[in-house]
């Protein structure tokens, strides 16, 4: 913690308002829940903020990385879609819940890899290689789904529901897979060489590059990466939902991730940014919606509220420069 | 247009940039504007062209107080500030650059016609040989260099501010410049020129101004000074003006460590050469003349097409960066901004990024151990920096550009190619990196550095290669080193010499 080593009490607050302003928004915004309901910090509510946010949470960090190194993907909620139905016809055809995991890391590490080698050896944008991927694999999941949904077989319901409905002391698994996730994301990226490379490739990649960066390696894994924990967030999507509309399902997940991002101050630009920033992105855009419902704002001015709150958050991380 | 400039303070937060600093020029005079990075001469002239207010202090011109300078009201009194890195558009046309933000137009429609001759004018009268219609990055960086001077003729500026605008240029190119700054100044035209290149500086102007640490040191006529005691007055301290290879034993040893055969590539053919243990070889020529893509491609940041390199007697493999890094090879790439900083990493992050690539093992990081490296580097290099968390943009153009030496240092590398490593960086810095590669050639290091300026390479070189038109015109011993003699094979005069 650097935030008040050798420093007076102005630099401190600099700092809060500055690097660590995601964390003065998200205390906030606590105080506004607790506003508006004084029972915002019972644990029955306190866990369901996190059992919400976990699935989209999860795809959010993978963001983080992609956003972190100046790329972005927009094929997240269509990859989520693809996985978990195809997730869903795996588990009926092998009746086990293990190996729909399996291939659900797979399939969403596979997903990653391609984004990942058609930017790096295709030469494409990141932006435009998504872009297609994500009216890609919609279509195909439509197609295979024929517009139908994809539903877990009688035998085995029970068995699939039970790793996103279960609990494990008191601690409900959704939320247990989003910290476990965030907290590997994190060490990933403060703590290793490949974390640093994500920034260096964001801020400056001609000098990452000639640091002996391998530029298009760290781009591959970054996209790969991301993939697996979307292939992730897919297995836990057709465990909560046991049924997966193919047309709807994880839709817009790539907008909720990005601005998640955002939110948790990560620059659009890439080079500069915090896990612990998105995981309370993810945090913040699950309050809002809930003091919205609680403030009884109408449902469909939900997205207003959260698109303000979004430019507000950034505007305010822009004021330090 | 006469200007003064009375008493000007500015701060930063608690850095007081500025200290009451009092600054005139008069009409048609060449104003040399001198000082190390950080002495305040960008924030003095940035204060001018009203890119931000100064905290107290008048600017007056023509004797009339102009109170509450903005970038808009500079332009209106013909105030035309050229800042260091171009700000050229490439992707638009010449005249479409020089006209930006001031179109000729009507009903909101583009005048381009007028727009395309009026701009050639300028061109002409400036003797440049440009068309007004050629895409700017068609153009080379001295050609973009005069655009942005034709961009401050096009509306009649009075007074055009340079900031180091010879950075990218080779001699002859610098001549041709100060050709049409002479030309401007007779028809009334003044300068404020900022240079580190001291001989530029007494070449071209007429007077002076030294700053140090934000304060005013001296003013004067530059007939009145010697390029001796300028130095000595922007550096604050009696600079011993020594060259660092006179009365120095030759680090040179016996054996090669690098050696490169008949290397061809992009803009450079049959490259041989070699360099000895303890060897500083500098390499040199005109812009264009091959020099910048052979420094890149001796790293193995760009393909060659032909020839092998050869470190410790083994072929270098030029796969990848990395194995080049591994196999002993450093680089300081020119361009700090571009190719040096990750501008978003802290400045022990940038210190330690190469060590990381090239030696470390694990594919864990310890800040403990980054630290205690920057803090090696910081001792070794003498880097000024007050909290080394902060982004590596937070220094100076000269200590950001020890902390990339630091980063190369770190990983001990048996040869170094330094292209252009002091590029516009102030006298106190470049002189403490000229001492560090001397330190590094009596290590036994092989050091190749690629410079353009006469003084440096008179400071470094055992042996000058001397490139014209992709090839190794000449290869110079320290003894032979004459500025004449490096321009004569730079621009291939030997050749048309009558026997």
């Amino acid at each position: 913690m650097t935030l008040f080593k050798n420093r007076n009490i102005k630099d401190v607050w600099h700092n809060i308002t500055g690097n660590y302003s995601h964390w003065l928004s998200f205390i906030i915004l606590l105080l506004a829940a607790v506003i508006v309901n004084p029972s915002f910090f019972s644990w029955s509510n306190l866990s369901n903020q996190f059992v919400q946010g976990a699935i989209v949470g999860i795809c959010a960090m993978g963001m983080s990385l992609v956003i972190s190194a100046g790329m972005i993907d927009l094929s997240v909620g269509s990859a989520v879609a693809l996985i978990s139905g195809l997730g869903i016809t795996v588990l009926n055809r092998t009746q086990s819940v293990f190996l729909c995991l399996l291939f659900c890391l797979g399939a969403g590490l596979i997903v990653g890899l391609i984004n990942g080698i058609l930017v790096t050896k295709g030469r494409i944008a990141p932006f435009i290689v998504t872009l297609a991927a994500m009216s890609a694999w919609r279509s195909v999941i439509n197609q295979l789904g024929q517009g139908g949904p994809f539903t877990a077989s009688r035998e085995m319901y029970a068995g699939l529901r039970e790793v996103a409905a279960g609990n494990y002391l008191f601690i409900p698994n959704l939320m247990l897979f989003f910290i476990i996730i965030t907290i590997i994301t994190g060490i990933l990226m403060s703590k290793t060489k490949f974390g640093t490379y994500v920034y260096a490739i964001g801020s400056n990649q001609l000098a990452a590059r000639l640091s002996g960066i391998s530029v298009d390696r760290v781009k591959t894994l970054i996209f790969t990466y991301a993939g697996t924990l979307y292939g992730l967030s897919a297995f836990l999507l057709a465990s909560r939902l046991t049924s997966i509309q193919a047309a709807s399902a994880g839709s817009a997940y790539e907008m909720d991730a990005i601005a998640a991002v955002a939110i948790g101050g990560t620059s659009m630009a890439g080079g500069r940014g915090k896990i612990t920033g998105t995981f309370l992105g993810v945090l913040m855009l699950r309050i809002i919606s809930t003091v919205l419902i609680m403030a009884r704002v109408p449902p469909f001015l939900n997205g207003l509220v959260q698109g303000v709150i979004i430019i507000i958050a950034v505007l305010a991380q822009n004021r330090k420069k | 247009m006469n200007l003064e400039m009375k008493d000007i303070s500015k701060s930063f937060g608690p850095v007081k940039a500025l200290r009451d600093v009092s600054f005139r020029v008069d009409r048609g005079q060449i104003h040399g504007l001198l000082g190390e990075n950080g002495a305040g001469k960008t924030t003095l002239m940035n204060v001018l062209a009203g890119t931000f207010p100064q905290d107290s202090g008048q600017i007056v011109i023509n004797g009339k107080v102009i109170q509450g300078m903005t970038p808009r009201k500079s332009g209106g009194l013909k105030i035309r500030f050229i800042h260091q890195e171009l700000n050229l558009c490439n992707d638009l046309r010449v005249y479409q650059n020089m006209f930006l933000g001031d179109e000729f137009s009507r009903a909101g429609f583009l005048k381009t016609k007028p727009e395309i001759k009026r701009a050639q004018e300028v061109l002409d009268y400036m003797n440049t040989g440009i068309q007004a219609e050629t895409p700017v990055s068609d153009l080379d960086t001295a050609q973009k260099q005069l655009v942005e001077i034709g961009r401050a003729l096009l509306f009649q500026s009075e007074l055009i501010i340079m900031d180091e605008p010879t950075t990218a240029l080779n001699t002859r190119e610098i001549e041709n410049l100060f050709v049409i700054m002479r030309k401007l100044k007779t028809e009334g035209v003044s300068f404020i020129y900022i240079s580190h290149k001291m001989p530029e500086v007494f070449e071209i102007c007429d007077a002076y101004t030294v700053l140090r640490d934000g304060a005013f040191i001296q003013s004067g006529d530059i007939k009145e000074i010697t390029e001796h005691r300028a130095t000595e007055l922007l550096i604050g301290k009696t600079f011993v003006s020594t060259n660092l290879k006179e009365g120095q034993d030759s680090h040179v040893r016996e054996d090669t460590i690098f050696q490169t055969r008949h290397l061809g590539g992009a803009g450079f053919h049959d490259v041989s050469f070699e360099v000895h243990r303890g060897e500083i070889v500098v390499i040199t020529g005109l812009q264009g003349s091959g020099t910048d893509e052979l420094a890149t491609a001796l790293f193995g940041a760009t393909p060659l097409k032909g020839g092998t390199i050869l470190i410790r007697d083994r072929p270098l493999s030029l796969k990848s960066i990395k194995n080049v890094m591994k196999s002993g090879v450093g680089m300081i790439p020119r361009n700090r901004k571009e190719r040096g900083i990750v501008p978003d990493l802290s400045i022990q992050q940038n210190n330690s990024l190469a060590y990381w690539t090239a030696k470390h093992p694990s594919p864990l990081v310890s800040r403990k151990e980054e630290h205690e490296r920057f803090r090696r580097s910081q001792v070794k290099l003498d880097i000024k920096a007050a909290n080394e968390y902060d982004p590596i943009t937070s220094l100076s153009g000269g200590n950001q550009q020890k902390v990339i030496l630091g980063k190369w240092l770190e990983i001990d590398a048996d040869v170094y190619i330094m292209d252009n490593p002091t590029q516009g960086i102030d006298v106190g810095s470049k002189f403490a990196i000229y001492k560090l590669i001397h330190a590094l050639s009596a290590e036994g290091k092989g050091v190749i550095v690629f410079s353009s300026e006469f003084p440096e390479i008179r400071q470094l070189a055992d042996r000058c290669l001397v490139m014209y038109k992709g090839r190794i015109n000449a290869i110079l011993n320290y003894a032979d080193l004459s500025e004449m003699e490096i321009m004569k094979y730079s621009t291939g005069a030997q050749g048309e010499e009558p026997n």
